[in-house]
């Protein structure tokens, strides 16, 4: 049962997920493309490092790994 | 975009109205950077990554290799970037949805400690990713989108 509602909860994360990939692409559109939120988070720096971006790419990497190499 | 035309064109104007998501034209595009050249690459490196079981060191490796590479790109900016928003971009608190939703049930089931009961998604994808056919497709899909995020 437990199973059950944590699968149902990922699925629901990933209905979602594609909706608003889909309704950001519509013209016009209140909500912004995956590529515009990922531009906004990456521009965050911390004086002159560039945390988010170091953040995004190395969390992309990781799960890269997580999934294809263990 | 090549960052430096990017910059002039922004500053031609003196704002960057209109620049939010602005496209590269053919003259910016390198002859390496287009679809008809990484997407094939890209493929094979999915065919290829596809056949080696995890756990491996040639799966280590070669994550940890492509991986490094394309991290390196993104940071140094050497595949050039897209201008990005100023600002939070309107209604992307929409964003949180699916992001928290994911988040939080990820975070219960590890919390859980129950591999059969409230298993992460890393658990409920290995069957799936055990497959050669899905593990390449997803490893082909991990790069497109890591090299949507590099050019960002």
């Amino acid at each position: 049962m437990s199973k059950a509602i944590i699968i149902t909860l990922f699925s629901l994360a990933g209905i979602a997920f594609l909706v608003l990939a889909y309704l950001s692409r519509r013209e016009p559109s209140r909500v912004p493309s995956l590529g515009s939120m990922s531009a906004f988070v990456m521009e965050y720096r911390v004086g002159k490092v560039p945390v988010g971006r170091i953040a995004v790419l190395g969390f992309w990497w990781w799960a890269g790994w997580h999934f294809f190499a263990r | 975009m090549n960052p430096g035309r990017m910059a002039s064109a922004m500053s031609a104007d003196g704002d960057n109205e209109g620049m939010d998501q602005p496209r590269a034209t053919a003259e910016d595009v390198r002859p390496w950077d287009r679809a008809v050249v990484t997407y094939p690459l890209f493929a094979l490196i999915a065919l290829v990554g596809g056949l080696f079981p995890s756990f491996g060191l040639t799966a280590n490796l070669l994550v940890i290799g492509i991986g490094g590479t394309m991290f390196w790109l993104g940071i140094s900016g050497r595949a050039g970037r897209r201008a990005a928003p100023q600002g939070v971009p309107r209604g992307a608190a929409w964003w949180l949805l699916p992001v928290l939703l994911f988040a939080s049930t990820e975070l219960f089931a590890f919390s859980k400690h129950s591999i059969e009961d409230y298993p992460t998604l890393s658990l409920l994808a290995d069957p799936f990713l055990e497959h050669y056919t899905a593990k390449a497709a997803s490893y082909f899909v991990w790069l497109v989108a890591f090299w949507g995020l590099v050019r960002r």
